[in-house]
């Protein structure tokens, strides 16, 4: 089977598991809950670092979810209905802790600046030499706004578009809090790496 | 083109560069260096996808809350499980009343020697053998022969659960014949054929060494 096939029969499948959600199956409920837990808990992990708080998080997305599925007409796909409503459960938890989140306006430096490369300047490549642990811990490092952007784009592999929508900023904010993360990163990476090096 | 003008241009680069981004990037180490590292991040977030699972508390937490909020409802199949132990208290106890039946005319064949129990008769290897039993279903004489093969001590109570679960659907498809509008028949004989279907899936799974 091609993947565009399974692709596509992943989609009806889903569709049936919506409509028979809608009628109160159980099993439905739980079929679609089975499909999406884990995106959806993991970006909860990568936003608060704490299983616990993730948990309720995640508990609190597919409540809202299910709680309207009634209202669902398929006019966006189900797994980004979720996610937008994952996105606006940690942004409200977020919000709540008094922590920034991402800045409305793209000229606006709403979190620290993003480090800058010295021109001319030569840095080993990181390619290769990526470990997965220092990038989770690298990525729970960056300040939440920059997290989120690089969690719905670089992990979760959203759009700006559809980002901008979920977050609630322009395109173009998207796109520079991204750079900003990216390069964080690679900052926070290199340190890392470098301190790894002179450990004896 | 500077390094300051390609990187000021950096975060707008998703598809691709231009002719003149692409000749930078081929005479300038670092810029191309900077790239190169700013990708491989980017493939290795997406590894991260989906890694972690919950815990099953969540689910059932969610579960609770959705029967609570009413939008959870009972499916036809689970009305029947729902029905089922409700239903098979009464197979139950025909199990463990037609033991003590036999038993008891057991008990009276040893003491008067003359009276022949109407419905068993003790066989030479212990097991009870109906004399008046119904003619049974090829497939449930092959799975007899299943439990007999693999525990041969466990034939007799098998043999007594399909003669009681046979009688019983017997009972319910006459009843939901005579009665085609009543819903509780067809309940009845939907659990019924369930019950059957246990009483199989007991055999095999308890028979196996």
């Amino acid at each position: 089977m091609t993947d565009a096939k399974k692709q596509q029969g992943d989609r009806l499948s889903e569709a049936t598991l919506i409509e028979r959600a809608k009628r109160g199956d159980a099993e439905a409920f739980e079929a679609l809950y089975n499909l999406h837990k884990r995106r959806v808990y993991s970006l909860c992990l990568r936003m608060t670092a704490n299983t616990a708080a993730a948990e309720d998080l995640t508990q609190e997305a597919f409540l809202q979810l299910f709680r309207k599925i009634g209202t669902f007409r398929g006019e966006s796909a189900f797994s980004t209905w979720l996610h937008r409503m994952a996105v606006n459960v940690v942004l409200m938890q977020l919000r709540k802790k008094g922590l920034p989140v991402v800045p409305l306006d793209e000229t606006m430096e709403g979190e620290e600046e993003a480090p800058r490369k010295e021109p001319g300047a030569e840095d080993p490549r990181l390619a290769g030499s990526i470990d997965r642990m220092q990038l989770q811990q690298s990525i729970a490092a960056l300040p939440p706004g920059y997290r989120m952007i690089f969690l719905l784009h670089d992990v979760e592999g959203y759009e700006h578009n559809e980002i901008a929508e979920m977050v609630g900023c322009s395109i173009g904010n998207s796109k520079s809090q991204l750079h900003k993360a990216r390069m964080k990163l690679r900052e926070l990476l290199k340190t890392s790496r470098a301190e790894k090096a002179t450990r004896p | 083109m500077t390094c300051e003008e390609f990187e000021r241009v950096l975060p707008e680069l998703e598809g691709g560069h231009n002719t003149e981004q692409e000749a930078h990037l081929k005479s300038c180490s670092a810029c191309s260096g900077l790239v190169s590292d700013l990708n491989a991040i980017s493939q290795q977030a997406r590894l991260l996808q989906g890694s972690e699972e919950p815990s099953p508390w969540v689910w059932n937490s969610i579960e609770l809350a959705l029967r609570q909020d009413g939008l959870i409802h009972q499916s036809s199949r689970e009305r029947a499980r729902a029905l089922a132990p409700l239903l098979s208290w009464k197979l139950r106890w025909l199990v463990p009343l037609a033991a003590v039946f036999l038993v008891a005319f057991g008990v009276l064949i040893r003491q008067r020697g003359t009276v022949q129990p109407p419905v068993s008769v003790a066989t030479e290897t212990g097991s009870i053998q109906p004399t008046e039993t119904v003619a049974m279903a090829s497939e449930d004489q092959q799975l007899l022969n299943t439990v007999a093969a693999r525990m041969p001590s466990m034939r007799a109570a098998y043999e007594s659960n399909l003669l009681a679960v046979n009688a019983y659907i017997r009972d319910a498809e006459q009843s939901a014949h005579s009665n085609p509008n009543d819903e509780v028949a067809q309940q009845y004989l939907m659990s019924a054929y369930e019950q059957k279907a246990m009483v199989y899936e007991m055999a095999l799974d308890r028979s196996l060494p």
